[in-house]
């Protein structure tokens, strides 16, 4: 479970860090989503946004442990 | 390091039952996260123990009251996302102002390097959240639980009706702590008086509950059962410290010089007919280390600074009749060379620190001469693109403008328009243009000119927002004027 960790820990803070960067330089009010504005409060946006965020690096640090699991098995006379 | 979970790895290293035969037992917990040995940690007295306390007590102090402070009217501290303003004390930053945030966070990160590179982990031991929610969830534990011995007894005996009633209760107020801090935490966000009156009616909105909820359970979580396992496998920066280490950092120190050989004496035996150090071999700074490490074994990255061996050092050393200090903060290079503490108070100041004090202060000056001079007006000038310019029925010509004006301050604001740049420039506007404080105002300006005193073509101008009431405020902006 600590694999759990090494995932969804950096992924919590670069979500935490893109959405900081993203939102202060956009108005959550001015995004479009397929050409039409969005519905939401400004607060429900941040939060999807976050949610996001952190869905994305999650699968990145997912990806990175899964592949180098790979190589570790697999090529373990390459060290 | 790989992402696999090896037998053999720091978890597993981390924790060894300590020496003497009542204390013989770690308790081996199969939690959510790993195997590991939970780790029962002794409660201590001592100087660093009291000043601990008083950090505690400071931080949760300041994070726990700072949104019930009024200021101007409104909360003092307020980062305001759903207006896009953030409000600390006589400052409202718009999103314009991200460069301050930016300085602000650059400012954080620099004193870490210069604390850390001076003291170690001090801010770990003393103020990191995680240490000092678990402080608070350890000492709820301990109150509840009893100590290091009656908590080991209960969680190794059967589960009947005295364990299930500690628990909850134990469970019960953690839960009731996370809950005001997550409560808090949305406090900083939306005012706290209108969030208490929403808890107090039951009519949270489905995001701050969400948020309450979210924040309340990582409380929990990482307080009450994560504890170590954060610095140890989560946290970035006890990774990265070793970096900021070097030789003359104050780091907790086993003199080993003085201590080794270590072994169990009575109290009146003479160490130098034994052939024995200092160090009685008691095992008590590891029953008191949160982090479950032996800090005889030399500086680990584990450790995060909390001094708890030394004040429990500190007393075994006084029963002994010993001199204090066995585990003390030091340098490496002081320890190596027997020196004192006068040596490594001058040690301080060398070129690493001086670094990294002159960035600091450096920022520090630039940020605050950009805010003292920031100026508390702010306009943007759209056109329109479509309609360049048209002629009024008395044969003047006019441009339309869009002025957006911000007033980042906090009190109303009557402002004159003016425009220069081409002969005889009029500017038709409801004049003065009044601006509430921390608002922003949209206003239609047309600006005129008479093609007998201004020829065609297309000039720079300048549009001139001035304070009615204050006379040194004025912003200009530049835009273009067309004739025909
Ligand atoms: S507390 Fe001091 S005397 Fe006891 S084992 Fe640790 S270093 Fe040795
Ligand atoms: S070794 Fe000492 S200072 Fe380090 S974490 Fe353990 S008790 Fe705290």
């Amino acid at each position: 479970m600590k694999r759990a960790m090494w995932i969804l820990w950096p992924s919590f803070l670069v979500g935490g860090m893109a959405e900081g960067i993203f939102f202060s330089m956009l108005d959550p009010s001015d995004l479009n989503l397929f050409g039409q504005p969005l519905e939401l409060s400004r607060n429900a946006i941040y939060t999807i946004g976050f949610f996001l965020f952190w869905a994305l690096g999650a699968l990145s640090s997912a990806l990175t442990c899964w592949l180098q699991q790979g190589a570790n098995t697999a090529g373990a006379a390459d060290g | 390091m790989d992402c696999r979970v090896k037998a053999g790895s720091a978890a597993a290293r981390a924790r060894k039952p300590a020496g003497t035969a009542v204390d013989a037992g770690g308790e081996t917990e199969t939690s959510l996260y790993e195997v590991r040995q939970k780790i029962y940690p002794r409660a201590v007295h001592g100087w660093f123990a009291r000043w601990r306390l008083v950090l505690v007590l400071a931080t949760q102090l300041i994070f726990y009251g700072l949104p019930w402070l009024t200021w101007n009217a409104r909360p003092a501290v307020l980062f305001d996302l759903a207006a896009r303003k953030f409000y600390i004390f006589g400052l409202v930053l718009w999103p314009q102002d991200f460069i301050f945030l930016t300085g602000l966070l650059v400012i954080s990160a620099l004193s870490l390097f210069l604390f850390t590179a001076v003291a170690g982990r001090l801010f770990c031991g003393y103020a990191c959240p995680q240490t000092v929610y678990t402080e608070i969830f350890m000492w709820i534990e301990h109150k509840v639980e009893g100590d290091r011995l009656q908590r080991m007894r209960l969680d190794r005996g059967p589960a009947g009706a005295a364990w299930f009633g500690r628990k909850t209760l134990k469970h019960g107020l953690w839960i009731a702590i996370a809950l005001w801090t997550g409560f808090t935490f949305v406090g900083y966000f939306t005012p706290i008086r209108v969030l208490a009156s929403e808890v107090a009616a039951w009519s949270l909105g489905p995001w701050e509950t969400f948020w309450i909820l979210f924040y309340s359970f990582a409380t929990y979580g990482n307080a009450g059962w994560m504890r170590e396992q954060v610095c140890k496998y989560m946290c970035p920066y006890a990774r990265f410290q070793s970096a900021m280490f070097d030789r003359d950092t104050l780091t907790i120190t086993y003199d080993a010089q003085r201590g080794e050989p270590r072994g169990a004496r009575s109290r009146s035996a003479d160490r130098a007919r034994l052939g024995v150090g200092d160090c009685v071999d008691c095992g008590i700074c590891v029953q008191v280390c949160p982090t479950g490490i032996d800090i005889r074994k030399g500086l680990q990255y584990e450790c995060i600074g909390c001094a708890a061996c030394i004040d429990g050092c500190n007393q075994v050393m006084d029963k002994m009749g010993y001199g204090r200090g066995l585990i003390r903060y030091s340098t490496q290079n002081a320890v190596a060379a027997k020196q004192d503490a006068r040596y490594m108070w001058r040690r301080v100041l060398r070129l690493r620190t001086l670094i990294y004090g002159a960035l600091l202060l450096g920022i520090v000056a630039a940020l605050l001469g950009a805010l003292y001079l920031r100026t508390p007006l702010k306009v943007d000038v759209i056109r329109d693109r479509a309609a360049l310019a048209r002629e009024t029925r008395d044969g003047m010509i006019e441009n339309v403008y869009r002025l957006q004006i911000m007033n980042t301050s906090e009190h109303a604001r009557r402002l004159t328009i003016g425009a220069s740049g081409a002969p005889g420039l009029q500017v038709i506007a409801a004049q003065p243009v009044a601006v509430a404080g921390a608002t922003t105002r949209m206003v239609t300006v047309t600006v005129r000119a008479n093609p007998a005193d201004v020829k065609r073509g297309s000039y720079d101008i300048r549009f001139h927002v001035a304070d009615l009431d204050d006379a040194g405020l004025r912003v200009d902006e530049k835009s273009r004027f067309f004739m025909r």
